[in-house]
């Protein structure tokens, strides 16, 4: 029934099918095409949110000590050269460090944008890997450089993923003199035996240490990660773990799922649900736990697994990300969202250098002409927007997407409304209940949007189930 | 119908006109066609058809210079590599060209190693007798299924044949399906030929088998052939015995043409190709026939041999097997049996044969609700070629709509299903197969009921009395294992009938068994107690009274219509209780919490639970990379694809396939 309502909706839009994720141009050609003027003047709603030139950038910097037993990020493990000296300035001369940084520069130097505008950035996000492994020296370089080409607010957020056992104090002041002022600790577990068993390297005492040292700097913009259904954890672990970050005060905690991710070693060895995992229910009951004790805590669930203290300390690089809009990302397998194209760089360090090589002869281009295929954008918000609390705003995405989809997807939704794993919220952010709802779905005179302004995940019950309920608004999009 | 007839001999010249008039039948229903037949009109005027002499000289073959037999045996005993053999033998196929079990034409057939569908072949034997000059004869083989289910395909092949080769494996022995096919052969007074194969194994016990035929059959031992389709063995004997001991064909040349038609199937290039057997007179293309049940008349468009393709030859004399192709639109107006004569002659009709009768029925629903087109085209198209088949159009409140078909037994209801999926690429969800019931009320009305659904879980009037049908069933089997299977048979409320001894060490057992106890598994069930020793072949039987009752599947409360079965009142409560448990492993956990109950009426005897879902993956959105997340996302809303949405519960489509397996 949905099907036949729903397509046509889309099918009336014309839609450019998404062309090949890097383009190859002749050598000479100038990249930077006259924008058409159509994007140039496109008011800024939700289909066209992607065509802007992006004001937030995350760097990868890739280096590790080792590399952790769930970890499938492309990292670049340094060995145990510098696995015990933490604060020693010698990673200062490992010459893999600095030729990639040096790399990293000439991709951001190469980057051509396609924008008549070039608004300074508001967000940096330095992600590994570990960049806190990186000497501040190459750190400055890499800011200079993301400076000169785009510009950086005054106040802009720069984030920086710091493993505990990389970085002292003095490391720490120099970098948030380089402008740092927001650190994301990868603390991860309270308990030796969980770090142990994670491959972590480190241990419980270089985990209190690093709180130490992020206190005494006066970071105040600080966030801790952890990870529940580690194998092994108990309910008592993961709650000690939750009381242990709740007393070191960080101003944001990210509480991840362990993802056992094929080729990774837990991968290799580890079933979820199955013991020494643990099983689906009491993974569910972690993620229950962590959400009441955060928000006992005074925390703020905003997205399904980030806390913070209050509005201030949300992560706006991240909420770039869950609004959809679009970022530049520069370093080995990161991705960026410009110009509607999402386009994933190499993950293999002499792949990434060949494509650093394209980027600055004018052979490769990663910058999308705005063309997109709308059921993607659609789906792209459905699934980033109800990752938050906020949830999905319903009046402007039928207004960018017609009201037909609105109605189908709310029809969708009627009976989880009635369970309770969705919200619904009007225009005060008031519940709308589930048998006005009800009602609004079956009236089809009556327009929802007018009742209903936002739909969310309940927390946590709807947030656990999110894939659930986002793929059935996918079935809904495009069924 | 009648305007059809009209337009055929009015229009007979322009089939430009006829391909317009017939509008391919959309409908199906109780009312199966065939459609996209315009490709057969362009046979008829195929310049290269019609320019070319044909190459067989038919007229060399008078009756007593041809031979018509079937090869019959019980499962595996090596009908179709026999066919083989003889095939190579007479240079009707090559050696060594085409694959093993070469009439084994079918996608099923060739995965599952069995024959499905009867298969006629014509062969030219030069036969030398000693001191006598060599003597060319016409012979047609038709190889048969040997499997319960297909039992129709044999007589329908026994009746344009007057002999038959009644193969049986040299280490198995005479088993189940020897005897049914011996009997079918013996009542419909054709000559048979003995033939014990396999001889090459190890085991083969050739003298054990020959008394076996001996005992049962009264067949005289030094007429028993011994060979080994395999190597070939003994294979010289086989024909020369065909052509001494079975008669040829007795029909009287110079009376009015009158042919049975014993088979039809849909070819895409020339339509509807009929398999016939002259009887008496001769046929030449171009003639015009009529059908006696239908009351139409054709053109002969096109007439021939299988050989053991489709070999124009121009014309079939009397005692010859071919096939013809009319410009027929459709399968349904080839009715099996049917006797064919030259149009404006009369003739006394062929006896014909019994209809096919439906032993099992079961919903078949596209998995994919939106494709109930596709699969009424496929139904359409399939059930050209298998009219075996019966088709209902039906509406089912869980799974939308589909069709009730009619089956022979649990194998050609899954043939069916595969065929339809690998011929066709259609997914299905076939609904628990069920026997046709009858159910009296208090007020004197009586039920017919395929589908359970349609009976009322709490009638308006009583039910005074429910009959169910029966099987007489055979089984072969080692005695040893006597006392296990007669526990099996009354278990599945079996009355015995007969027990002998075929030799010192094989039993033969006889029972009256409800046909619902052995659709099923009932022979998995015996093959396993008799470490797959026993054999086993029914027939069917009249119905019997019974105690019979609704059994409902509901979910979170509500009645599921596709799950419903008919279930002796003892055995309800296992019944029940294994479907609830089965559903349980088979759906998986949803957002809610599930209820399944078993319910007779109002009464619930059989609950379980499944618990809501706790948690979904939830994968980290690290960084900007969206991507991997999506196609987690697009994969899970694929998979609800293979959902059958029934109230609020999501049944993977496996569920329906799997609860089949419950007794
Ligand atoms: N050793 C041996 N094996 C044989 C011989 N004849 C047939 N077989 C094997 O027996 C199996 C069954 O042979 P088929 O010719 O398919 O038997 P069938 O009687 O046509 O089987 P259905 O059509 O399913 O009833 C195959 O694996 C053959 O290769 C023989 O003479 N000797
Ligand atoms: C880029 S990773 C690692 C950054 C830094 N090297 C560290 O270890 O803290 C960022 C965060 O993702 C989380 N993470 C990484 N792999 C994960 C997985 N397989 N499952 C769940 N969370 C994971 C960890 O909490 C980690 O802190
Ligand atoms: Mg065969």
């Amino acid at each position: 029934m949905l099907r036949t309502t729903t397509s046509p909706i889309f099918s009336s839009f014309t839609s450019k099918p998404r062309t090949s994720r890097l383009i190859f141009k002749a050598f000479n050609v100038i990249l930077e095409d006259t924008p058409p003027s159509a994007r140039r003047n496109a008011s800024t709603n939700l289909t066209t949110l992607h065509q802007g030139p992006p004001t937030s950038a995350y760097v990868h910097l890739p280096f590790c000590r080792k590399r952790c037993h769930y970890c499938d990020f492309p990292i670049l493990a340094l060995g145990s050269s510098v696995s015990n000296a933490p604060y020693e300035e010698k990673q200062e001369d490992d010459p893999r460090i600095t030729n990639y940084v040096n790399l990293l520069v000439r991709e951001i130097n190469a980057t051509r944008t396609c924008f008549d505008t070039n608004p300074n950035l508001k967000t940096v996000f330095f992600g590994g890997g570990t960049p806190s492994l990186v000497p501040p020296k190459l750190v400055s370089l890499v800011l200079e450089t993301l400076s000169s080409r785009f510009g950086l607010c005054p106040d802009a957020e720069i984030s920086m993923e710091m493993d505990p056992g990389t970085f002292g104090g003095e490391k720490l002041k120099e970098l948030m003199d380089l402008g740092v002022n927001r650190v994301s600790l990868g603390v991860q577990a309270f308990q030796e035996e969980l770090l142990k068993a994670c491959g972590r390297a480190h241990g419980v005492t270089e985990v209190y240490e690093a709180i130490e040292i992020v206190r005494a700097c006066g970071v105040e913009n600080w966030s801790m990660d952890l990870i529940s259904s580690l194998p092994h954890q108990t309910l008592e672990m993961w709650e000690e773990s939750l009381r242990l970050a709740i007393e070191s005060q960080p101003s944001h905690v990210s509480v991840y799922d362990l993802q056992v991710e094929q080729g990774t070693k837990f991968g290799n060895v580890y079933t979820p649900g199955k013991s020494p995992l643990p099983s689906e229910t009491q993974s569910a009951e972690f993620y229950k736990t962590a959400s009441s004790m955060l928000r006992g805590a005074g925390y703020e669930h905003y997205e399904v697994s980030s806390y913070s203290k209050d509005e201030g300390f949300k992560c706006k690089h991240n909420l770039i990300y869950w609004g959809n809009k679009p970022f530049y990302a520069f370093g080995l397998g990161s991705a960026s969202y410009v110009g509607g194209l999402r386009f994933s760089r190499p993950r293999r360090l002499k792949e990434y250098t060949n494509y650093v090589a394209d980027l600055e002869n004018g052979a490769a281009n990663w910058c999308g002409d705005g063309n997109v295929d709308l059921k993607d954008v659609a789906t792209d918000i459905i699934m980033l927007s109800f990752r938050t609390s906020k949830g999905l705003e319903v009046k402007e995405f039928g207004e960018a997407f017609g009201r037909k989809v609105v109605n189908s997807i709310c029809k969708v939704y009627e009976p989880y409304v009635e369970s309770g794993h969705i919200v619904c919220l009007d225009d005060m952010r008031r519940e709308v209940m589930s048998d006005e709802f009800k009602k609004l779905v079956g009236d089809d005179e009556v327009k929802i949007e007018d009742h209903v302004r936002y739909l969310r995940l309940r927390d946590p019950d709807g947030f656990l189930l999110s894939n659930e309920l986002i793929s059935l608004a996918f079935g809904v999009i495009s069924p | 119908m009648g305007s059809m007839y009209r337009a055929s001999k009015t229009l007979k010249s322009s089939r430009q006109a006829l391909t317009l008039l017939f509008n391919p039948v959309k409908s199906i229903g109780r009312d199966p066609s065939c459609s996209g037949l315009h490709q057969a009109y362009g046979f008829s005027s195929d310049s290269k058809q019609n320019s070319r002499e044909p190459a067989i000289d038919l007229t060399q073959f008078p009756s007593e210079k041809i031979r018509n037999f079937s090869i019959i045996a019980h499962i595996d005993h090596g009908k179709s590599t026999l066919a083989d053999r003889l095939m190579e033998l007479t240079g009707t196929i090559k050696k060594g060209h085409g694959q093993p079990q070469y009439l084994d034409k079918l996608q099923v057939e060739r995965e599952r190693g069995i024959t499905v569908k009867a298969q006629t072949a014509t062969m030219f034997y030069e036969n030398k007798v000693k001191d006598q000059e060599a003597s060319a004869f016409l012979l047609n083989l038709i190889d048969t299924p040997g499997h319960v289910d297909f039992s129709y395909e044999v007589s329908r092949s026994l009746s344009a044949c007057q002999g038959a080769l009644l193969v049986v494996d040299a280490a198995q022995g005479v088993q189940a399906q020897t005897v049914a096919n011996f009997y079918l052969a013996f009542e419909a007074n054709l000559t048979i030929v003995p033939v014990i194969n396999k001889i090459d194994q190890p085991t083969a016990d050739p003298d054990r088998v020959k008394a076996q035929l001996k005992s049962m059959f009264d067949l005289d031992t030094d007429e028993v052939l011994l060979v080994s389709a395999k190597t070939g063995l003994g294979l010289e004997h086989v024909l020369p015995a065909v052509i001494e001991r079975i008669p040829p064909p007795p029909g009287i040349s110079d009376s009015p043409l009158r042919m049975l038609l014993f088979d039809s199937f849909f070819n895409e290039y020339k339509g509807v190709v009929c398999y016939v057997s002259v009887v008496d007179g001769m046929l030449t293309k171009g003639d015009k026939v009529s059908f006696a049940a239908t009351g139409q008349s054709y053109e002969v468009l096109d007439v021939g041999i299988m050989h053991p393709e489709l070999t124009s030859t121009g014309m079939l004399l009397t005692g010859q097997v071919g096939y013809i192709v009319t410009g027929m639109r459709t399968t349904k107006e080839a009715r099996i049996g049917d006797t064919i004569y030259r149009t404006k002659t009369t003739v006394e009709p062929l006896p014909g044969f019994k209809p096919v009768r439906h032993m099992v029925f079961s919903g078949v629903y596209p998995a994919d609700g939106s494709d109930f087109e596709a699969l009424t085209h496929a139904i359409e198209k399939l059930t050209c070629n298998d009219a075996s088949v019966s088709v209902a159009k039906e509406t089912s409140a869980a799974l939308g709509m589909g069709f009730r078909c009619g089956f022979l037994g649990l194998l050609h209801m899954d043939v069916f299903h595969q065929r339809l999926e690998q011929e066709y690429g259609t997914q299905v969800i076939s609904t628990i197969p069920t026997v046709p019931y009858t159910f009296e009320y208090s007020d004197g009305s009586k039920l017919q009921v395929q589908n359970p659904a349609a009976l009322p879980s709490n009638p308006k009037y009583r039910v005074t009395a429910s009959w169910e049908p029966t099987v007489i069933a055979t089984i072969i089997l080692p005695s040893e294992y006597v006392g296990a299977v007669i526990n099996l048979c009354s278990d599945r409320r079996g009355q015995q009938l007969e027990y002998t001894f075929i030799d010192a060490q094989r039993v033969f057992l006889k029972y009256q068994l409800p046909l619902r106890e052995i659709v099923v598994d009932f022979y998995d069930e015996l093959k396993s107690i008799t470490s797959g020793y026993a054999s086993f072949d029914y027939e069917d039987a009249e119905y019997q009274k019974s105690d019979l009752v609704k059994l409902d599947i509901l979910l979170n409360g509500q009645a599921v219509d596709a799950l419903a079965t008919i279930v002796h009142n003892q055995k309800a409560y296992r019944v029940g209780k294994e479907l609830v448990e089965k559903l349980k492993n088979f759906i998986e956990r949803q957002m809610f919490e599930v209820m399944i109950q078993a319910a007779i009426g109002s009464k619930i005897i059989a609950r379980d639970t499944i618990s809501a879902m706790r948690k979904n993956v939830l994968a980290k959105c690290y960084g900007g990379d969206i991507t991997r997340k999506k196609k987690l996302l697009e994969k899970q809303k694929e998979g609800k694809k293979r959902m059958k949405r029934v109230g609020s519960v999501d049944i993977p489509h496996e569920a329906f396939q799997q609860i089949l397996k419950v007794s």
